[in-house]
């Protein structure tokens, strides 16, 4: 892959296209009433996140999300041997491996919808391991996940598809929803298709709503399982600006796994590299300094290169 | 020997834990039903997939049935010379046994079947875990509308299939062999017992729509995830369906009048 090439493409369209991401939204950003509004009230994300104690609360939130010690087999296949990361509330984290290292996995692992056969997953100081299914609900309620192949409900219309979560768990109007529908497609570039079915979109189209669909409850953590596979590179740079400025202004705790390393390095301020059932984590800068052989062999020669311009360029306040 | 034996006991712990997972999704459907929000919506769309689109199958395959039974029947009776108890005959065993269990047979194959691989392809396609991520139940939102429809769906269907089956065999028995029309109509109306014979066959098909819409909901929820897994669990469903109904029905049988 060309990096450089695609850091240079990508850094003139960023010029270009400045004023947005100066902090000019496709949509207004919602006020904290709005957000209350649209989230469901009273998540269990919300009450956690808020501890007391400062010294606490910055604990917990370098631990928003916490895998200890996690062991996880698929018949002899073992995917996590003693597995343990933590996820900082409020940041962008890329995951990284090869294929079949259990990237898509941790992601389910977070959600709840995979138990490991050991070890605990945490989600805003609550342990999901033992949680029954209806309070795994509660939590989820504050977690928005886009699946590698959409898994939209293919007998329902897009707006149907991303107003469900609002007309189950908000009381909003269905001409509400029918604005947010709206409102949430133009953010990731979509106009028009409400009333069609999952079949009639294109991949690219197909991927947006679903992303769309993720957000729309405005959750306080994103999982993404490869949000630009499939994608245009316009789609790619708007679904990249889209999620910073998610992180930015509602300060979203995103966990991204993509084979898109461009815009995944670019927006990760922590990287988790999956390998042989454990896992190395460190910021990209550190990732790019480290010397040991399984990130250099991963990242290889050009995405270091890529790391370190990209490092050089936040220092001077231009990327 | 020690391998059959250990086969044998890994079998019947399968079996013990397959009976205990389904009794466990059962319960889970019957405490979906009266949980708000309501899914009226989806319960019409479930009906109008399982009841609707099997009425013209439902309507050819009584009509059809009803005539062999006729001409059958007829040329039986007429060897003892009480052709005159055919509307009887035709009314007694349609009523109360080839009624329900045909038209649970049938229902079985056309709805049981697609709402077991509809399920289970939302499975493999992740639907269903986009569903749990979105905090909603997909055991209250996919299984529990179906399963109510096909349950609902049974009696109606069941009474359309006796209906047009009586209609098959008044076709051939009247039409064609030149019974009189009011004897064998007449003789369907004394022999067929409102409370002990149509309470029979409405009580069976509730039964087998109920363990229908509980089994094909079941597997397809429960398939593994990809097609040959979809691919299995519908073949499942008609078979595991089709000896539940027909072993229901015995028991149904025995125990009525005792």
């Amino acid at each position: 892959m060309d990096f450089d090439l695609l850091f240079r493409l990508r850094y003139f369209d960023c010029k270009r296209r400045n004023a947005f991401r100066l902090g000019e939204p496709t949509r207004p950003s919602l006020d904290r009433t709005q957000r209350e509004r649209v989230r469901p009230g009273g998540s269990t994300l919300q009450n956690a996140a808020e501890a007391p104690e400062d010294s606490r609360a910055s604990y917990q939130n370098d631990r928003f999300i916490e895998v200890r010690d996690a062991n996880l087999a698929f018949g002899h296949r073992q995917v996590f041997k003693g597995l343990s990361c933590q996820f900082a509330k409020g940041k962008v984290h890329l995951l990284l491996g090869g294929s079949g290292t259990g990237k898509s996995t941790l992601l389910r692992m977070i959600g709840g919808l995979q138990r490991p056969d050991s070890g605990e997953v945490r989600v805003a100081n609550q342990s999901l391991t033992n949680l029954r299914e209806r309070d795994l609900g509660q939590i989820r309620k504050g977690i928005g996940m886009l699946f590698q192949n959409g898994a939209l409900l293919d007998s329902m219309s897009v707006l149907e598809n991303i107003g469900l979560p609002l007309r189950e768990h908000t009381k909003e109007s269905p001409s509400a929803i029918r604005e947010r529908v709206a409102e949430v497609l133009a953010s990731v570039g979509l106009d028009r298709v409400e009333a069609l079915l999952p079949r009639q979109l294109s991949g690219g189209m197909l991927r947006r709503v679903a992303f769309a669909r993720a957000i729309v409850m405005e959750p306080e953590i994103l999982l993404c399982d490869e949000p630009f596979s499939g994608l245009d590179p316009l789609n790619v740079s708007r679904i990249e600006d889209l999620l910073m400025q998610l992180n930015r202004d509602l300060g979203l705790t995103i966990v991204v796994t993509s084979h898109h390393m461009a815009s995944s390095l670019r927006m990760a301020k922590q990287m988790i590299l999956l390998r042989d059932g454990g896992c190395i984590a460190g910021t990209p800068e550190e990732l790019a300094d480290s010397s040991d052989e399984g990130i250099v062999e991963f990242l290889g020669e050009d995405g270091r290169a890529y790391l370190a311009r990209l490092h050089e360029l936040r220092e001077r306040g231009e990327a | 020997m020690i391998g059959a034996i250990r086969d044998l006991g890994s079998r019947s712990s399968g079996l013990i834990e397959g009976m205990g997972q389904i009794a466990t999704f059962g319960s889970e459907l019957v405490f979906a039903l009266p949980r708000p929000p309501s899914r009226f919506g989806f319960l019409l769309r479930a009906l109008y997939d399982a009841g609707v689109l099997s009425v013209a199958l439902l309507c050819l395959s009584g009509f059809t049935v009803g005539m062999v039974l006729g001409l059958q029947l007829y040329t039986t009776l007429t060897r003892f010379g009480a052709e005159e108890g055919l509307g009887a005959v035709v009314g007694l065993s349609l009523v109360r046994e080839l009624g329900p269990v045909l038209t649970g047979l049938l229902v079985t194959g056309r709805a049981g079947s697609a709402i077991t691989a509809e399920i289970g392809s939302m499975k493999a396609t992740e639907q269903l875990d986009g569903l749990r991520m979105m905090a909603i139940d997909p055991v209250h939102f996919v299984a529990m509308p179906r399963a109510l429809a096909l349950t609902l769906a049974m009696p109606l269907l069941n009474g359309l299939f006796i209906v047009f089956a009586i209609a098959g065999a008044y076709s051939i028995g009247v039409s064609l062999q030149g019974l009189d029309g009011g004897v064998y109509l007449s003789g369907l109306e004394n022999a067929v017992r409102f409370g002990d014979d149509v309470g029979q066959s409405l009580v069976k098909s509730l039964v087998f729509g109920a363990l229908l819409g509980l089994i094909s909901t079941y597997k397809g929820y429960s398939c593994q995830p990809d097609a040959a897994g979809v691919a299995r669990a519908t073949t499942s469903t008609v078979v595991t369906a089709s000896v539940c109904i027909l072993l229901s029905d015995y028991m149904i049988t025995a125990f009525w009048d005792v």
